[in-house]
């Protein structure tokens, strides 16, 4: 797609300001200012602290983008932003900030549904990547299951009734000491810890895509609590790998229901848990195992970017699609079935 | 000097455009909700009316609060945007001055008043002077009750203007030697007049520092339990 139109693409829907120039599926720039630090230590996201933040940077991360991808405002074919889901200040500095500046610019602008940019995001990396796929998407803030028929086609097979998979390792490792964000915190601490220590347990066993994380806190807190008055609480490294295996057991089980339901040779997953080293590993143990094709963002792309943004934005607009200038953000949006 | 106001920090929202002293377009919508959905619709109604570009612009002049943190943003980011796209100068303004600057002048002493929730009301102090006003003082928070203190104290005549409709119904009660008038919100059209006088002054602040005015931290309640302080590790 080189002589694709190139794209300005805006994220702002939780906690990362992130701005990108894509050109198709190629990636000419993936700029973003975590708020991990203004956050950290409130042990979660806090929504306005995270409105600020995004209205202090968005500026100059444009320029950075753009200068990053060597490209001038001007060349820009199109602006892109998420609408929704998400925290609604938060959507709303992008989603204001690229609308005006498509308009600045007289070229279209295109509202994109959050949870379609993680679906194109391993496009980014895989030319080969296509639908038919069942996609994991699990982050601080949603955690879900997605038959992609085709670009465009979706349909939500499960998703969390109670915590985000993100939200479940934010809350434990507040628990067990281990610091903010909760993810790459048990990560680390389970390097050196036996998984197999304690078996927490796996919720919903009877609906097969769907997730529950609430019980699992429960569990943990009373776990802990009983066995550290009793002085028989295990070392922390082993708590840690169990409760992540706990976490990623469930992840990994009802993404391979799902893929088995429908049938797909393709499996693909993103957010911000992915990053999870375990997840990772399990996710490509059991894809290998049933012969599933399985796509993984690296790292930079399985958290929130502009870059899946921008593919999201090149497809939309391929459709000949744009979203008009009286558009709101939706911040409660649902993936559309269509 | 072609300039673009954007006001967005109350349930109003306006735009405006001037070119030189003389206003050539505006829009105007009061709706709390909506900032985001009426901005660039406005923005392409007034410059149409004006025959404008949008890089025909020198000056966007933003009103960065106090007021809704919402509405500052999302006014702030519009304009950040188009400055940037089209190379214009990024002017500040307060939404309290703005709100002032529209009084009717006399004599009496303009208490400006924006709402900013949570109970809580941003109020500045100016006097009348020929062709307009100037501040007394900085624009403080207060709470209805101290702003009556306030008032009670100052022993001048006073003009209230702004959202005082959104005070407790006896917030002002019973205090003699006190008026209350227009504007309730502020306007673009008054943020591109106090920005002409700023230009002109040659006060430009860097892009940098073009800043929401909030005047309050935010709220840090995350809606889940702290597991950390109830556990066995305190
Ligand atoms: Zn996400």
């Amino acid at each position: 797609m080189s002589d694709s139109p190139l794209v300005l693409g805006f994220e702002t829907s939780c906690d990362e300001t992130a701005v990108a120039v894509t050109r198709g599926f190629e990636v000419l720039s993936n700029v973003m200012a975590s708020q991990v630090d203004d956050h950290a230590r409130f042990g979660g996201v806090v929504p306005e602290v995270a409105a600020r933040a995004h209205v202090e940077a968005i500026r100059s991360l444009t320029h950075a983008a753009l200068r990053e991808a060597g490209v001038h405002s001007m060349d820009l074919a199109a602006v892109a932003a998420t609408q929704g889901p998400g925290l609604a200040g938060a959507l709303m500095v992008g989603f204001s900030y690229g609308k005006a500046l498509a308009w600045a610019l007289q070229v279209p602008f295109v509202g994109i549904d959050h949870m379609e940019g993680h679906l194109f995001a391993p496009r980014l990396e895989h030319d080969e990547y296509q639908p038919p796929a069942v996609v994991l998407l699990a982050s601080g803030g949603h955690s879900q299951i997605i038959h992609m028929r085709d670009w465009g086609s979706y349909e939500t097979l499960g998703a969390t009734i109670d915590d985000a998979a993100g939200e479940a390792f934010d809350k434990l490792a507040r628990f067990l000491g281990l610091g903010y964000p909760g993810g790459p915190a048990i990560d680390a601490e389970s390097d050196d810890g036996d998984p197999r220590v304690v078996r927490f347990p796996r919720a919903l066993p009877d609906r097969p895509f769907d997730f529950s994380f609430s019980g699992l806190k429960t569990a943990v807190v009373t776990y802990v609590r009983r066995h550290h008055a009793a002085g028989t609480l295990p070392a922390m490294p082993d708590i840690a790998a169990s409760v992540q295996e706990a976490i990623v057991d469930v992840l990994v089980t009802k993404t391979l229901n799902a893929a088995e339901e429908t049938g797909v040779p393709t499996v693909a997953a993103g957010g911000g848990v992915l990053a999870n080293r375990r997840l990772r590993v399990r996710l490509a143990e059991e894809c290998d195992a049933r012969g599933l094709r399985l796509f993984l963002p690296s790292p930079a792309l399985c958290t929130d970017n502009g870059a899946m943004i921008g593919a999201a934005a090149a497809f939309r607009l391929g459709r000949g699609e744009s979203t008009s200038a009286e558009a709101e953000i939706d911040s409660s949006r649902r993936l559309s079935e269509s | 000097m072609k300039m673009l106001a954007i006001e967005t920090t109350t349930a109003a929202s306006s735009v405006a455009l001037a070119d030189g002293d003389d206003l050539v377009a505006s829009a105007h919508r009061v709706d709390r909700r909506g900032h985001v959905g009426f901005l660039v619709p406005a923005l392409g109604f007034c410059f149409a009316q004006a025959g404008w570009e949008p890089d025909n612009v020198d000056v966007v002049a933003i009103d960065v609060g106090p007021g809704l943190f919402s509405g500052i943003r999302a006014g702030l980011a519009t304009a950040q945007a188009v400055a940037g796209a089209v190379g214009a100068q990024l002017v500040p303004v307060s939404s309290v001055d703005a709100v002032a600057m529209r009084a009717a002048t006399g004599h009496r002493k303009i208490w400006s008043l924006v709402d900013t929730r949570r109970g809580e009301i941003a109020v500045g102090r100016y006097q009348p002077v020929p062709g307009g006003v100037v501040r007394d003082g900085s624009t403080e928070l207060c709470t209805p009750d101290e702003l009556r203190a306030m008032i009670e104290e100052d022993a001048s005549q006073a003009l209230i203007v702004g959202d005082w409709a959104a005070l407790p119904d006896d917030a002002l009660h019973g205090l003699h030697a006190v008026k209350t008038g227009r504007p309730r919100f502020p306007d673009a059209s008054a943020v591109l007049e106090i920005a002409r006088g700023i230009v002109q002054r040659g006060e430009l602040p860097h892009p940098d520092d073009v800043r929401p005015h909030y005047m309050r931290d935010p709220d840090v309640t995350i809606n889940w339990t702290d597991y950390r302080s109830e556990g066995p590790w305190q």
